[in-house]
């Protein structure tokens, strides 16, 4: 397992537009009253005119130590050959563990295949059939860059090489793969 | 091309439950007839979007055989192979079991809900009749038609003319016209903006990361990241587009226009313009001048609650980026009713920073015509117009009884102007009104008085995927094919260099619809004009359009999107260098490297027109720009403002599942203070009562506006029991808005007083 997929979210050019959230909706058929991925956008903060919106992407975090693999007592939270969390839906028994175990409550049950479900980049779908996740092929502003940061060469490594990057709760040690590129309030990073 | 179950399609699409809730329910409705399973490409389609009125070039295709999964063109590289939110959840109509897809009549009292299905023939003979006996009694003119513009417009506007009415009416003024009917008087031509190469950005409430425009939307987000452009945004709301701003002024609601003004006096007052420029291409500087001289910042600020120190320093900031720079004209130009002074006064302070045909500022575009004629060779194909020429009819427009609006009435009409005739009888009595794939309910102003008109006609026909809010008071509901469905003639998308591009099908057609051009056709026919119809259907039509050119109509629908040459801007001259080295016989550039000497302007004097004559001989004093001070709200009111989201599209999309899963509700949004004063908290029902009418809703709290002033996202709130997911959510803007009309641009004012109280 070399590659280490990774998502970077740049909330500058994020516009909260949901364009992904219905893409991935579309491609991984995600029912109603449940989400794989959302943006959420939230404010505003700080007093007018100096006000602002945070956009954050709310979805599975590919934590490099995942809880919800520890916990999942039938091996259908696991980690795939490249890299990436995955659920394999025969072996999942709906127990939950892993919903109330993930570090980012972005777990859920699928109310129409009653098994755990959320984010895999598209594994099984589009990167399957050698294309982008269905979020980063529709962006209209370009603010998600998905690759393999083990590669040097790829725009996600650079991206982190030379960018201002967050990870959200990296205190709590899971080792998250989505990286977001802060907004500069007020206006737009160059 | 596969086989798809429907059943499995629908639970695809997470509309199951509804398919449930419904079955049987709506008559017409996919959970009514059910269907025949479905079939679709699983290789991908390139196409054209419908959801909104921008029309992206799309890719989409089947998979898995449960949804069509729709994505941008990636040929379209404005574009850049993306699609928005609306764009992404077509599908989700497409199988919605609430669509209509059988012919239906209405059978209890108009807006009663009680529907018949009834064959196409059936309907066509019934509503050829009506149509024939109401030419007998009152004349064709006293029919009116109305579309939204696009491919429907152009095939229900010649049944308009083949049956003798000249009364067409578009969106135009209910949204975007001012803007076009100001670029006509002052360049003789529509403008677009290269927000893309722009430097300096000024924005008047144009919220592109809202209602998203994908090539603007692109070009405004480059220019931000990739060009460091700076943008100013004026806006009583913080939007989307305020919040990426580099500064954002909460103006005042309708004053934009001073501030607009201003930015004029500034460039001439502190000599910041382009005096070359002006003395070589403008016309009617020395009235223009004259008039802004009164306009000064300190002026402004006291209108706009914008300082004039602010207003002076981005006047010279914008001066100072120039040529690069743009002050956006927007979109929806409804905000007051001086839209067409203020679209001018706008359109002035680019002419002053000489931003015509430069990178970054404002440019005709470059259809092949034109584009040939400099490259010296047809570089690009030529579209032929193909078709009968339909005499036009003689009788005079409705909107056109009042002169002020003769230069809208060529240009899409004054919509609204169909419900004051209907009240006036002036000048001349309407008895029907034939409409395709519009919602003036929603989109439009004064709700009551519409529903009222609707229901004093002799016949009201619709042609709609839905039974919206307006198909809801129709005699007869016609379903049309969704733009998955169908295959249109071949569309001219040129820019700064000749492009086209198409729609068609990726899957096959959903029980009983046609596409438009069919209906209007075969209507036709059933009324006698079949010698208008040379074709029989829409593959011939774009044989004819390419000049059959079979290899070319293939290149097109193969890439769907094409486009030749290179991109060209008249006074660019590396750009003008580039075109010259591409194409030998290419007319020589000027000593300048710019096409500069080849500018002209279709206007009277021909040159830009800073003051017009035309506009003057209409309404004496308008010939300037002037400000004239108007009354948007009373003393005791707020101001009552709307806009657009990103995930709906004005009147059309609000029960889309998809979409109505997204967002179902339009919150109003209201300053702390503002709440504070009347005991609202966050969430709380609320009340908003205008002279127009009174609506029920639910507060959002925000200091994202300013306290003088409530905004809610338009669309909501429908009012037909039809359309299950829209209803009686949010509030409906229309029944809100009072009628009033703004002089010349002939726009529906969208802005207006309201008083608001805890419900």
């Amino acid at each position: 397992m070399n590659k280490r997929y990774v998502m970077v979210h740049d909330e500058n050019k994020c516009i909260g537009c949901q364009a992904c959230n219905v893409a991935c909706r579309t491609e991984n058929d995600v029912p109603d009253g449940v989400a794989r991925l959302q943006v959420r956008v939230e404010g505003p903060f700080g007093e007018m005119p100096n006000l602002h919106y945070s956009y954050a992407r709310i979805s599975c975090q590919q934590c490099e130590d995942a809880a919800c693999i520890k916990v999942c007592p039938t091996g259908a939270a696991y980690r795939n050959d490249d890299g990436i969390i995955t659920i394999n839906k025969d072996k999942c028994v709906g127990c939950q563990y892993c919903v109330a175990a993930c570090t980012y409550k972005v777990r859920f049950m699928n109310p129409v295949t009653r098994v755990a479900d959320k984010c895999n980049f598209c594994t099984d779908t589009r990167l399957k059939r050698g294309e982008q996740p269905a979020c980063v092929t529709v962006c209209p502003t370009n603010a998600l860059v998905f690759g393999d940061a083990n590669d040097a060469s790829s725009e996600v490594a650079q991206i982190i090489a030379t960018r201002a990057t967050y990870r959200d709760k990296v205190h709590l040690g899971a080792e998250p793969r989505v990286y977001r590129i802060p907004a500069k309030k007020g206006g737009i990073a160059s | 091309m596969i086989k798809l179950d429907r059943r499995a399609f629908l639970k695809g699409a997470g509309a199951s439950g509804a398919a449930c809730a419904f079955s049987g329910g709506l008559p017409g409705s996919i959970a009514a007839m059910g269907a025949e399973p479905l079939k679709g490409s699983a290789t991908a389609v390139n196409s054209m979007c419908e959801m909104c009125s921008t029309r992206c070039p799309i890719s989409a295709r089947v998979v898995d055989g449960k949804t069509v999964f729709i994505e941008g063109n990636k040929a379209a590289k404005s574009f850049g192979g993306k699609v928005c939110a609306r764009g992404g959840a077509g599908h989700s109509l497409l199988y919605d079991p609430q669509r209509i897809v059988k012919p239906l009549k209405r059978v209890g009292e108009r807006g009663e809900g009680k529907w018949q299905e009834i064959s196409w023939e059936q309907a066509y003979a019934e509503i050829a009749e009506k149509m024939q006996q109401i030419k007998q009694q009152h004349g064709a003119e006293s029919v009116v038609f109305s579309s939204k513009s696009g491919s429907e417009h152009g095939y229900v506007f010649d049944l308009a003319k083949a049956y003798g009415s000249p009364n067409t009416f578009t969106h135009f003024s209910l949204c975007p016209g001012a803007y076009g009917v100001a670029a006509q008087v002052m360049f003789g031509t529509k403008v677009k903006r290269d927000l893309g190469n722009s430097k300096y950005i000024i924005n008047f409430g144009h919220n592109l990361y809202e209602g998203i425009n994908m090539s603007e939307t692109r070009g405004l987000m480059k220019a931000q990241m990739e060009k460091s452009a700076k943008l100013v945004v004026f806006d009583p709301r913080f939007s989307v587009v305020a919040s990426k701003a580099d500064e954002w002024y909460p103006v005042k609601p309708g004053s934009d226009i001073a501030i607009a003004l201003a930015l004029n006096h500034v460039l001439i007052a502190d000599n910041l313009y382009d005096k070359a420029f002006v003395e070589r291409y403008v016309a009617g500087f020395e009235q223009f001048a004259a008039q802004m001289r009164d306009y000064t910042p300190e002026w402004a600020a006291s209108l706009t609650d914008v300082s004039a120190k602010d207003i002076r320093r981005i006047a010279h900031e914008l001066a100072k980026a120039a040529p690069h720079a743009v002050v956006d004209f927007g979109h929806r130009n409804t905000f007051t009713p001086e839209e067409f002074e203020l679209r001018r006064a706008i359109y002035a302070a680019n002419v002053l920073i000489g931003n015509f045909e430069r990178k970054g500022g404002i440019y005709a575009g470059k259809k092949a015509k034109t584009y040939n004629k400099f490259a010296g060779a047809d570089v690009a194909p030529s579209l032929a117009k193909p078709g009968v020429k339909i005499p036009s009819p003689t009788a005079e427009r409705i909107d056109t009884y009042d002169k002020q609006f003769s230069l809208v009435a060529s240009m899409g009409g004054v919509y609204q102007s169909i419900l004051d005739t209907f009240e006036t009888g002036k000048p001349y009595p309407i008895h029907g009104w034939i409409m395709a794939r519009t919602n003036p309910m929603q989109t439009m102003t004064d709700r009551a008085r519409i529903e009222k008109v609707l229901k004093g006609l002799d016949l009201v026909v619709a042609c709609d995927l839905y039974i919206s809010e307006t198909a809801a008071y129709a005699d007869y509901m016609l379903p049309e094919s969704t733009y998955l469905e169908r295959d249109e003639e071949i569309a001219d998308k040129s820019g700064k260099n000749p492009a086209y591009y198409v729609r068609q099908q990726v899957v096959e057609v959903i029980g009983d619809t046609k596409p438009a051009w069919q209906i209007f056709r075969e209507l036709g026919i059933k009324l006698g004009y079949q010698d208008y119809y040379p074709w029989d259907d829409i593959h011939t039509l774009q044989l004819a359009q390419v000049h059959k050119d079979y290899a070319l109509l293939k290149r097109i629908k193969t890439e769907g999107y094409v486009s030749f040459g290179k991109p060209l801007m008249l006074r660019e001259p590396k750009m003008v260098a580039d075109f010259t080295a591409e194409f030998a016989t290419a007319i020589a550039a000027d000593d300048d490297g710019s096409y500069g000497s080849h500018l002209k302007f279709k206007t009277p004097s021909g040159k830009i027109e800073l003051y017009s004559d035309t506009v003057e001989a209409l309404v004496a004093g308008r010939g300037n720009i002037v400000f004239r001070d108007v009354t948007l709200k009373q003393p005791d009111e707020l101001y009552f403002i709307q806009g657009k989201v990103a995930v709906h599209t004005n009147g059309a999309t609000h029960n889309v599942p998809m979409l109505a899963n997204l967002m179902s509700d339009n919150a109003v949004w209201i300053h702390p203070k503002t709440a504070a004063a009347r005991g609202i908290a966050d969430g709380d029902k609320i009340r908003l009562t205008s002279s127009a009418g009174s609506e029920e809703g639910k507060a959002l709290v925000t200091k994202g506006i300013r306290p003088d002033t409530v905004f809610a996202y338009m669309g909501f709130g429908s009012k037909n029991r039809e359309l299950t997911r829209a209803t009686g959510k949010g509030i409906h803007c229309g029944n809100l808005l009072p009628h009033q009309t703004a002089p010349i641009s002939g726009m529906c004012v969208h802005t207006t007083g309201v008083k608001l109280e805890k419900a």
